[in-house]
């Protein structure tokens, strides 16, 4: 494979540098300007940082959080219970315990402290949050925002209530800020490039087709969700040590709208997004509040104090990228995935992975030769309307099984009880000898029961090689084995040449490649496949059942295929199940089932009753 | 024993408060999928409505705050819901954000950010006994619009046209469409009733507090969406039964919290969703929505 076949993949030095130099720009402007210049950036800065751990579940995650504040405000507060002298203390924070009040900690280390901490509230918040659904996340964690709002706003003799705190230690230099924004994007970037990184992210893309490859939802949201807590925390902690002030408004719905803006107007897809988008709506805010305080704009039209103004033109702001740019000014994009930055030079892109036969070097040793995955007497009813009726289907190591039958016989819920995506009412299944009944479809996956949809599923954001590359992280891989294994894959599958597109922006057919690839990235003994040929063009197909040929000799896994056309049924398969309304007709070779009278009268047609010459 | 009883008709009222706010939430997120953040924001300017028509009869000032509810709501969705009816969740949410900040600020800029206070009747602050009960005038008031509101909904979805329209669209609202239901049409009216319901809620609490200010919708629209998450996405009196909850439970509170508690209550209140979805992570009524299908 030479790398001239391959589109390139995104330089990393590239997407870690540029958000790195525009964060060092705006220090040293802040270094070398007026005292209130120098204030407002370092303001800017510890902005920058919160939005940057807003991006860390946001980005990755697709699920809007109203609370990340809320972590701010405790981080804000804890720092300033250690940071406060004790005098200080004695008089503001009277409920406070001795060690905390009596402590008076330097800046970095009462940053990490309360970093530390939001992190584990985070986690523990995040527990019973994320087990609820994608949109339940963003109200609750809105509620937890007014409750932190609540605790913070009356408890007076700890957080001095409505009034808040003053003579807060100015600590925060704009050259600190500066560092720990450079720090908060190497993390969100090295998170968004780890295995759990690309785990969150293919949730985000597509939930069912990331379950399938045996990610743990929730799991990945909470790791995210920590890690934004933390980052969220460091933030409020820089930002009340410059401006020495504390409040429980002060992160509260004004600032989750702010961040949450420059997150949106950025693009929230990107770290790049979100670091373009902080200093870009700074910048404009900047010039609103001029506005707002009654600046004279070209000396020529006066205007009145106007206090909100500010806020309106970002709530604006926020409505006209949501209508007419959803992507944000980055599109989503690293920048080292900008096209025309990509286009000036070598030190943009990175070369793609070798193959070298990772599949057969990483093959599970453990794989007993005669097992085999079965279902016994398994029904179900949809409310009232049995769709199976006690089935039983054993695929065994080595064959390749076609599952045959007409439209509402059940094929595709038998395909979904077997990979755990539906619970049956009654009958169990078996995984090599162990009964898997009830198994959640990311623990089968990692058991190695790899399936494909009748749809594609794409993750449409990632590019081909990454899409392939999250099914063997799914699976506990590492990283860079797994983009191995995935330009393995890719190359048996002939689709390595446009491994570095977007999946959303690939053909049908190659698609639907590109979801068996996907499956068979998670090395799978046990292969479920939903129709992989329809709305598969003559050729397509013809080049779909040579792949299926030599994936059962190079992955040594069994096949079951769920398939309409009778011609790759009978070329690929060495056994054919019949359904009829929930049923089992017949059992037996493709010649056998296909001169069937049953099989005929049912499915087949009056037209095969004359004898096929294949 | 009187005394509890007293607390109870307290609880129902406010429940009955909160759950004509998630009725209007719930009502939108049916047939369009969106959960509005600025539904607390057509309450505070049908609240503000009063305040600027308090020169009029009381009546004639209520009356211009449904219309204002009615007004904004249609508004919001044409220029700013509309085009992203297609968007995800997460940005149907944020877009409704964008409105609801722009909104709020328009507010504070035009008129004060500050608290302003309205005259309301002096009959709906007196009280009525009834048995050994006192209840306040407004307590009635709120409990039978209520009981209205949600026996005219539900004539309205399960005996009207327009009903079977609205539930068709919430169950496949494309296939909907292409079965003849106009759209645009159920989608405004579902927006217009839910103005009506904001600015119901809106004179609900005016004549309570004796004030508006700009951030004072913020709280209510909180209060309809965790009502709506408890009873379960896309069930409309699965709302109601959360508004319900909701509101007794914060009312009780403040009656049985020991007192250095008592400002917590909110607190209290918007942790008590999170133990239902511990237990039913759907919602008391439990909706598919965040159960994927294959």
């Amino acid at each position: 494979m030479s790398a001239a076949r391959f589109r390139s993949r995104p330089s990393v030095a590239t997407s870690l540098l540029v958000p790195l130099i525009l964060i060092t720009v705006a220090t040293v402007a802040g270094a070398n300007g007026t005292p209130s210049f120098r204030g407002t950036v370092t303001l800017v800065l510890c902005n920058l940082i919160v939005v940057v751990g807003l991006q860390i579940f946001v980005g990755n995650s697709g699920i809007y959080s109203f609370g990340q504040l809320g972590f701010a405000t405790a981080g804000a507060y804890i720092a300033t219970f250690l940071t406060l002298p004790a005098a200080l203390a004695v008089l503001q924070t009277p409920g406070l315990p001795h060690f905390i009040a009596d402590a008076h900690l330097g800046s970095l280390l009462s940053t990490l402290i309360a970093a530390t901490i939001c992190g584990l509230l985070a986690i523990a918040i995040g527990l019973p949050l994320m087990r609820t659904s994608t949109l339940a996340i963003p109200i609750s964690t809105f509620a937890f925002l007014v409750v932190v709002y609540n605790v913070v706003a009356n408890w007076d003799r700890v957080t001095g209530g409505q009034s808040g705190l003053v003579n807060v230690p100015t600590t925060t230099s704009v050259e600190s800020a500066g560092l720990w924004a450079g720090a908060a994007v190497i993390l969100s970037l090295a998170f968004k490039w780890s295995a759990s990184g690309y785990r969150l992210q293919a949730t985000r893309e597509d939930e069912v087709a990331a379950r399938s490859v045996g990610i743990g939802v929730m799991r990945e949201r909470l790791i995210a969700f920590g890690l934004s807590g933390v980052l969220c925390g460091v933030g409020g902690a820089l930002a009340v040590h410059q401006s020495g002030v504390l409040n429980p408004t002060t992160f509260y719905f004004g600032a989750t709208v702010t961040t949450m803006t420059m997150l949106v107007v950025g693009g929230a897809r990107s770290v790049f997004g979100a670091v373009v988008g902080a200093l870009a709506i700074a910048t404009v805010n900047e010039l609103l509040r001029g506005v707002e305080n009654g600046a004279n704009l070209f000396g020529a039209i006066s205007i009145g104090e106007a206090p909100g103004l500010a806020a309106i033109g970002l709530g604006l702001l926020l409505l006209a990228t949501m209508i007419a740019m959803p992507n944000g000014l980055a599109g989503g994009l690293e920048a080292g995935e900008l096209p025309w930055l990509r286009r000036l030079g070598p030190w943009t892109t990175a070369p793609p992975p070798e193959p070298c036969d990772a599949i057969v070097k990483g093959a599970p040793v453990d794989r007993p030769a005669d097992g085999a995955l079965s279902a016994t007497g398994i029904s179900l009813a949809f409310s009232g309307l049995e769709v199976l009726a006690g089935i039983d289907l054993t695929l065994k190591q080595g064959e390749t099984l076609g599952l045959i039958g007409t439209n509402g016989a059940g094929k595709t819920t038998i395909v979904n009880v077997l990979s755990g995506f539906q619970k049956s009412d009654a009958g169990t299944v078996s995984l090599d000898g162990i009964d898997v009944s009830g198994h959640s479809p990311a623990r089968l996956a990692r058991a190695g029961l790899g399936r494909t949809f009748q749809a594609a599923l794409p993750f449409p954001h990632l590019s081909g090689l990454e899409s392939v590359a999250v099914g063997a992280m799914g699976t506990g891989t590492s990283r860079r084995q797994a983009l191995t294994v995935a330009a393995d894959v890719l190359d048996r599958l002939n689709l390595l040449e446009r491994g570095g597109l977007p999946a959303g922006s690939l053909p049908a057919g190659s698609q639907r490649l590109l979801g068996i690839a996907r499956a068979l990235a998670i090395r799978p003994r046990y292969l479920l496949l939903d129709e992989p040929a329809a709305g598969l063009n003559g050729a397509e197909c013809e080049e779909l059942v040579a792949i299926l040929g030599g994936v059962r000799e190079d992955f040594g896994c069994a096949i079951l295929l769920i398939e309409h056309d009778m011609s790759i049924v009978m070329e690929l398969c060495s056994r054919v199940q019949v359904l009829d309304d929930g049923r089992t007709l017949r059992i037996g070779s493709p010649e056998e089932v296909q001169s069937d009278p049953a099989v005929l009268e049912s499915y087949l047609g009056s037209s095969f009753l004359a004898p096929v010459d294949a | 024993m009187t005394e509890l009883g007293q607390n109870l008709i307290d609880a129902l009222a406010l429940g009955s408060l909160y759950a004509l706010i998630a009725l209007g939430v719930t009502l939108v997120y049916t047939v369009m999928g969106m959960m509005n953040f600025a539904h607390g924001e057509f309450i505070m300017l049908a609240a503000y409505a009063l305040f600027a028509f308090a020169g009029l009869p009381f009546a004639a000032a209520v009356a211009s705050a449904l219309l204002v509810g009615i007004a904004i709501a249609l508004l919001a969705e044409r220029v700013a819901f509309r085009p992203v009816r297609d968007a995800d969740l997460s940005a149907q949410l944020v877009t409704s954000l964008a409105v609801a900040a722009i909104l709020q600020n328009a507010v504070a800029v035009t008129v004060g950010a500050r608290a302003q206070s309205v005259r309301t009747p002096a009959a709906i602050s007196e009280s009525t006994s009834v048995g050994d009960f006192s209840v306040p005038n407004l307590e009635f008031l709120t409990l039978g619009l209520t009981a209205i509101v949600v026996g005219g909904l539900g004539l309205l979805l399960y005996r009207t046209r327009t009903g079977l329209a609205i539930r068709a669209a919430a169950e496949n609202f494309d296939m909907a469409r292409l079965l003849g239901v106009r759209a645009d049409q159920v989608i405004a009216i579902a927006f217009a009733i839910s103005g009506v319901l904001a600015a119901m809620v809106g004179v609900l609490i005016v004549m309570q507090t004796g004030q508006v200010s700009p951030t004072m919708g913020l709280t209510p629209v909180l209060v309809g969406f965790v009502a709506v998450v408890i009873g379960g996405f896309g069930r409309i009196f699965g709302a109601v039964i959360g508004g319900l909850l909701l509101g007794a439970l914060y009312s009780l509170l403040g009656v049985y919290l020991p007192e250095g508690l008592v400002p917590f209550r909110e607190a209290i209140v918007f942790t008590f969703p999170v133990l239902i979805l511990i237990a039913r992570p759907h919602g008391l009524l439990g909706s598919d929505l965040g159960r994927a299908r294959v």
